[in-house]
């Protein structure tokens, strides 16, 4: 499903040159629950862009579902995200404008499905995380873990084959954290959504497949918890 | 969820500040719709004043040299004639030095034979006739001084030395085109000079011809008359005399122009600001909504969308507003004078066309202001953005 070979990633940090990634390579096979942890500024994030087609790599190839994501460009990349990945984020990053089910129809937005559709398809994601009845609610007037709830919602909406989760417990109380986690290992099981987390929470480790461990830009070990 | 519907929810974020946005272009749009209509409307005037049969007779030097009283009567000798009245600028003031209006002496006999088109009331112009010391007032001067029928005014004279009692007999219709001046007789003030030395000249001569087709044949037949004469005459058309007279008005009018040209820029400026400030705010939303799949065009699409949806909507008040405020002017005092502290301002038209181009410029002003905004949102680097935001 994602097959990651000897990519690296150079930043540029004022007149600093930051090695993020240094030939990485990684496979995760389909419907995997999968984690990738280690300390601040080891590259997890970075690799996370990669694989979800929002970065490019100075080196090295990423292949998801069979695509080169080098041989898309920037249009090509756009939509080959808005069809295969689905994201969320630590920050749920809904928008404030919108209501829930407002928010999880937007990326809907960007397929020809007419309006009934799309926002009948957007209530059946709510309903899949538990939030019909705050269906009308805007961001402001639900809590993190809700919000949480309806980010994941927005990134399952369009059925996409790769979830990627960006610390999605790192906002949250323990408890809200726990049923994330439940969330996105009931996905992966239900729907058999490959999954792929960045996080530095302990609790992530009994929910996952396997856990990888990144350390200043390089994969250290990784496999089954 | 639609395209529209997200356009509408992110201009209702802050409600004030798309309020005040709206309102700064509608107040301009407003301002522009009425300096664009400023030309029109000075022709309007000039139409409306203007007879076609009309001809104006001064001094080829200029309005400020006189002519001599005896060329009135050569004048009228002329074939084609129909009227013939004569002009003295008295310069009066009432009350106070700030009181100054157009006043002039002139001879009541021959009133109805040069401005029939006036509409004076017969009435009044018979008193006119009959009083020694009466005038006959424009309708807006009427208003402003709060003046009536049969009151006596005294008009300080500041090119005579003579200061000149006269009882208001009829009133000149705003109708008319001509609703500031004040006539009255010359004889009275041919009186008052008496002891003075008399006064022996006119200002200029009005001419009305009998046809329209005549009208170019007596000018030159009034200039021809006077050709090398003590006082040679520039003769021309009423609506090119005020035309001329005028003049200097539209080298203001296209300073104003110049104005309005300013308040659009100026205008641009702070929709740009206001629209800069939207997306610099929204930057992590529109990270977001590029990482979820949209693509460049749409996102610019839905920027530029606010801009010009705001801009527009201020176009729509302001012009839409200039058009019915002068109307609503206009159709409170249908005599153009109803609204005297606005002078010739209350007789404006905002045309339909003047409106569109309202509109128009609006749009160009939510266009141009929205532009750069929404080309830096649009084509923002996703994980430099998430990278900020995180």
């Amino acid at each position: 499903m994602i097959d990651i070979r000897n990519v690296s990633r150079t930043y540029a940090r004022g007149a600093d040159l930051v090695h993020a990634l240094e030939r990485v390579s990684l496979r995760i096979p389909a419907g995997r629950f999968v984690a990738l942890m280690g300390p601040s500024g080891s590259g997890k994030s970075t690799l996370l862009n990669l694989l979800a087609g929002l970065d490019r790599p100075d080196a090295g190839e990423v292949v998801v579902a069979g695509q080169a994501l080098s041989q898309l460009d920037e249009d090509g990349l756009a939509a080959w995200r808005a069809r295969h990945v689905g994201l969320v984020f630590q920050f749920y990053n809904l928008l404030p404008v919108l209501t829930a089910i407002e928010n999880v129809e937007l990326p809907l937005l960007l397929t020809s499905l007419p309006r009934a559709e799309r926002r009948r398809r957007a209530a059946t994601a709510l309903d899949a995380v538990g939030l019909a009845p705050r269906a009308a609610h805007r961001p402001r007037q639900l809590s993190g873990g809700e919000q949480q709830r309806v980010a994941i919602a927005r990134a399952i909406v369009t059925d996409p084959d790769l979830i990627v989760a960006d610390e999605p417990t790192g906002d949250l109380d323990a408890k809200s954290a726990v049923e994330i986690l439940t969330l996105l290992s009931e996905l992966n099981r239900a729907f058999e959504k490959t999954v792929v987390m960045v996080t530095h929470d302990p609790r992530a480790e009994r929910f996952v497949d396997a856990v990888f461990h990144l350390d200043k830009g390089v994969l250290v070990n990784g496999g089954p918890p | 969820m639609t395209y529209p519907r997200l356009v509408l929810r992110n201009l209702l974020r802050h409600p004030l500040r798309t309020l005040f946005t709206t309102l700064s272009i509608a107040l301009s749009i407003f301002l522009v719709c009425a300096v664009l209509t400023l030309p029109a409307a000075l022709d309007a005037m000039f139409e409306r004043a203007a007879s076609n049969v009309r001809i104006s007779v001064h001094h080829k030097a200029g309005l400020t040299y006189w002519l001599p009283f005896s060329s009135v009567q050569k004048v009228r000798g002329i074939p084609g004639v129909a009227g013939v009245d004569h002009y003295s600028w008295f310069g009066g003031i009432y009350d106070e030095p700030k009181n100054l209006f157009p006043n002039f002496a002139m001879d009541p006999d021959d009133v109805e034979a040069v401005w029939p088109d006036y509409g004076i009331d017969p009435a009044a112009l018979a008193r006119f006739r009959k009083t020694r010391n009466g005038a006959l007032v424009g309708e807006q001067t009427m208003r402003k001084f709060g003046w009536r029928i049969g009151q006596e005014i005294t008009l300080r004279g500041t090119i005579f030395p003579v200061d000149l009692t006269l009882q208001l007999v009829g009133v000149i219709p705003a109708a008319s085109g001509n609703p500031l001046v004040l006539w009255f007789n010359r004889k009275y003030l041919d009186e008052a000079m008496e002891g003075r030395g008399g006064f022996p000249r006119v200002g200029m001569i009005w001419v009305r011809a009998e046809r329209p087709e005549d009208v170019p044949r007596i000018i030159h037949a009034v200039d021809d008359l006077f050709r090398n004469s003590e006082a040679e005459t520039a003769a021309e058309s009423e609506k090119s005399f005020y035309t001329s007279f005028f003049s200097s008005f539209r080298g203001f009018i296209r300073v104003i122009l110049a104005v309005g040209v300013l308040v659009v820029g100026a205008v641009v400026l702070i929709a740009a600001n206001t629209s800069a400030m939207g997306v610099r705010e929204r930057i992590p939303e529109l990270a977001i909504l590029k990482s979820l799949g949209f693509r460049r065009r749409p996102l610019l699409a839905v920027l530029m969308a606010e801009s010009a949806l705001v801009a527009l909507l201020g176009g729509l008040l302001g012009a839409g507003g200039a058009y019915g405020i002068f109307r609503a002017l206009g159709a409170a005092g249908k005599t153009g004078g109803a609204v005297p502290f606005l002078g010739p301002l209350g007789a404006f038209r905002v045309s339909a066309t003047v409106g569109m181009e309202g509109v128009a410029i609006a749009l160009l002003v939510g266009l141009v202001a929205g532009m750069v905004p929404a080309w830096n949102g649009a084509r923002l680097n996703v994980v430099e953005a998430l990278r900020r935001l995180f």
